[in-house]
């Protein structure tokens, strides 16, 4: 659906984008992960015939986003980040103008906008000005504008930004219900937003690409070590960790800092044991009610900042 | 030309939905009424030379020229820049539509408010035949004039403003090449070199205004005017275009 050759975009002496390959299938749910400045806007940019490249080259569908820029703008439904909207215009008449030229025909604009003010949930502020609605409202009217033409690809440039928990979870769940039948792209810097929606993940770090791949092998692959077990037990702290050393395949028992109840500790296991069985049994023939017992999984922040200290180092090394 | 006519649609919406046009449009009129009534004060005067109060109101005075190169700025000053500004450019232009219709666009929106502020003052005219007799076609030469002189310079307020990300910065460079324009009918009178007289005559706009008010439909203006906004229409199309290559 999309292919992205060796992209390279360049201000100056600074590289925006360096040497960016990679390609998203149709249907695919891709997180576009990165650090501010990272070179994520700059690679959507591109990608939807805004700016053009210093070097490289992009097809969306069959046509190039540099030479056939108005083919690719059909196919793709773009919410720029900060979600620049027309402040003087009320909301149904800006969705109007969006919809005449995108090229939705007279007769199916009116329907087509309200279909698309109730997906995006802004039926009851269709007739305010924009410039009064709150950033809620306006991230969800980019989003209702993105989707007007029903294109094939939706390219979200940080949708969920300055928008709050409640809101952040709507807009995911709306941005599911798009997955099953658009390609969607979507660029944040909150890891939990990717690993709740997309299926694909690609890191990009000062405009190179880090990784590509999927979501659930970027916590396993590249959190470094496995993240050990997390285990609280109802009894004296030191009888169980006496306990709990004593079970095979477990190496080392921390005890976490907790303010109140019962002792909780991390264990670390030995390659590829799994002391879970062992520790039950031993808890349980010791007479110490075993309160929780669960494998702890390595965050994305982790991944994320493992992966990048390993590119700091190996840059430092190269 | 459908998102022509949706873009023109769109930008007048917006000088509507924002005082400006309404401000624009009555301190154009208030202004221009109160011309029209002093230019009928004075040629009533005993002894006043005689004259069509049109051909004054149509560019005879320096108010007209005044109001020209004020109002032009203030109508077409965010068409590009505020776009721009807002980063709503990037909607704009990731949209299917061509920058060419995207210029085309914002020039016919804001001809329309141009033309919005011009279309009461024919009540003027209608004021005057109710009280001596009007000659039509110098009115309507005069109109023609009017709407050709701004063609030209709302295709040349359109082009600062497509050129400029600040609004005041498209407003001044309007207003000084406005300013220059109007600067060389002065110039025309001044100069008597045999070379320039003759360049200068035909682009002095105060005879060429003065011309249509009489009555007299010169083509050479008409050339002159059309080819100026299709010189600036083109300027700010490439201007567009160069944003690309950034």
């Amino acid at each position: 659906m999309i292919e992205v050759k060796d992209l390279v975009k360049r201000y100056g002496d600074t590289a925006a984008v360096n040497h960016v390959s990679f390609q998203i299938h149709p249907g695919e749910i891709v997180g576009f992960l990165g650090p501010n400045g990272a070179g994520k806007s700059t690679t959507l940019r591109i990608m939807t015939g805004f700016l053009p490249p210093t070097a490289g080259e992009v097809f969306v569908g069959d046509h190039s986003a540099q030479e056939d820029t108005k083919a690719v703008r059909r196919l793709i439904g773009y919410l720029p980040e900060n979600n620049p909207l027309y402040e003087d215009l009320r909301v149904r008449e800006y969705l109007a103008f969006r919809a005449t030229l995108k090229g939705i025909p007279r007769k199916a604009r009116k329907g087509r906008i309200q279909e698309v003010l109730e997906a995006c949930e802004v039926t009851e502020v269709k007739d305010r000005i924009i410039g009064a609605c709150s950033k809620g409202f306006r991230q969800r009217i980019g989003l209702a504008d993105a989707l007007l033409a029903n294109p094939p690809v939706l390219i979200l440039d940080e949708p969920t930004v300055g928008l709050d928990p409640v809101q952040i979870v709507h807009t995911r769940s709306l941005i599911k219900t798009l997955s099953a039948d658009h390609t969607v792209i979507l660029s944040t810097h909150i890891l939990p937003e990717v690993e709740a929606i997309c299926s694909r993940a690609l890191i990009l770090h000062h405009g190179a690409l880090l990784y590509d791949g999927p979501v659930s092998e970027l916590r396993q692959g590249l959190g470094g070590e496995a993240g050990g077990l997390l285990c609280t037990v109802s009894a004296d702290a030191e009888a169980a960790r006496r306990c709990l050393e004593g079970v095979e395949g477990v190496e080392r028992v921390e005890r976490l800092a907790t303010a109140e109840g019962p002792p909780r500790f991390h264990i670390l296991t030995a390659q590829g044991k799994d002391a879970r069985e062992g520790i039950f049994r031993a808890c349980a023939a010791a007479g110490l009610p075993l309160l929780e017992l669960s494998v702890q999984q390595v965050s994305l922040e982790e991944a994320f900042l493992s992966i990048m200290t390993q590119e700091n180092s190996s840059e430092v090394l190269s | 030309m459908r998102a022509v006519m949706a873009i023109a649609r769109k930008e007048l919406t917006s000088y509507f939905f924002a005082p400006m046009a309404y401000i624009v449009i009555a301190a154009f009129l208030l202004m221009n009424g109160f011309i029209f009534s002093v230019i009928l004060a004075a040629l009533s005067q005993p002894g006043a030379f005689s004259a069509q109060p049109m051909l004054l109101f149509f560019g005879g005075t320096t108010f007209f020229w005044i109001f020209m190169i004020v109002m032009t700025p203030v109508i077409t000053m965010k068409l590009g820049a505020e776009e721009r500004k807002t980063g709503t450019i990037e909607t704009l232009m990731t949209a299917p539509v061509s920058d060419l219709e995207v210029v085309l666009g914002k020039y016919l929106g804001a001809m329309a408010l141009y033309v919005a502020a011009w279309l009461p003052t024919v009540l003027y005219a209608w004021v005057l035949t109710a009280y001596s007799k009007v000659d039509v076609g110098p009115v309507i030469s005069g109109y023609l004039g009017v709407l050709l002189v701004g063609l030209f310079f709302i295709a040349i307020g359109l082009f600062t403003s497509l050129v400029s990300k600040n609004q005041v910065v498209a407003a001044m460079l309007c207003f000084a090449i406005l300013l220059v324009l109007i600067l060389i009918s002065i110039l025309t009178f001044l100069v008597t070199d045999p070379f320039w007289k003759p360049i200068l005559q035909y682009v002095d706009l105060w005879s060429i205004m003065q011309g249509f008010a009489k009555g007299v439909v010169d083509s050479r203006s008409v050339v002159y005017c059309l080819s100026g906004t299709a010189l600036f229409l083109a300027l700010g199309y490439q201007a567009m275009q160069t944003r690309r290559w950034r």
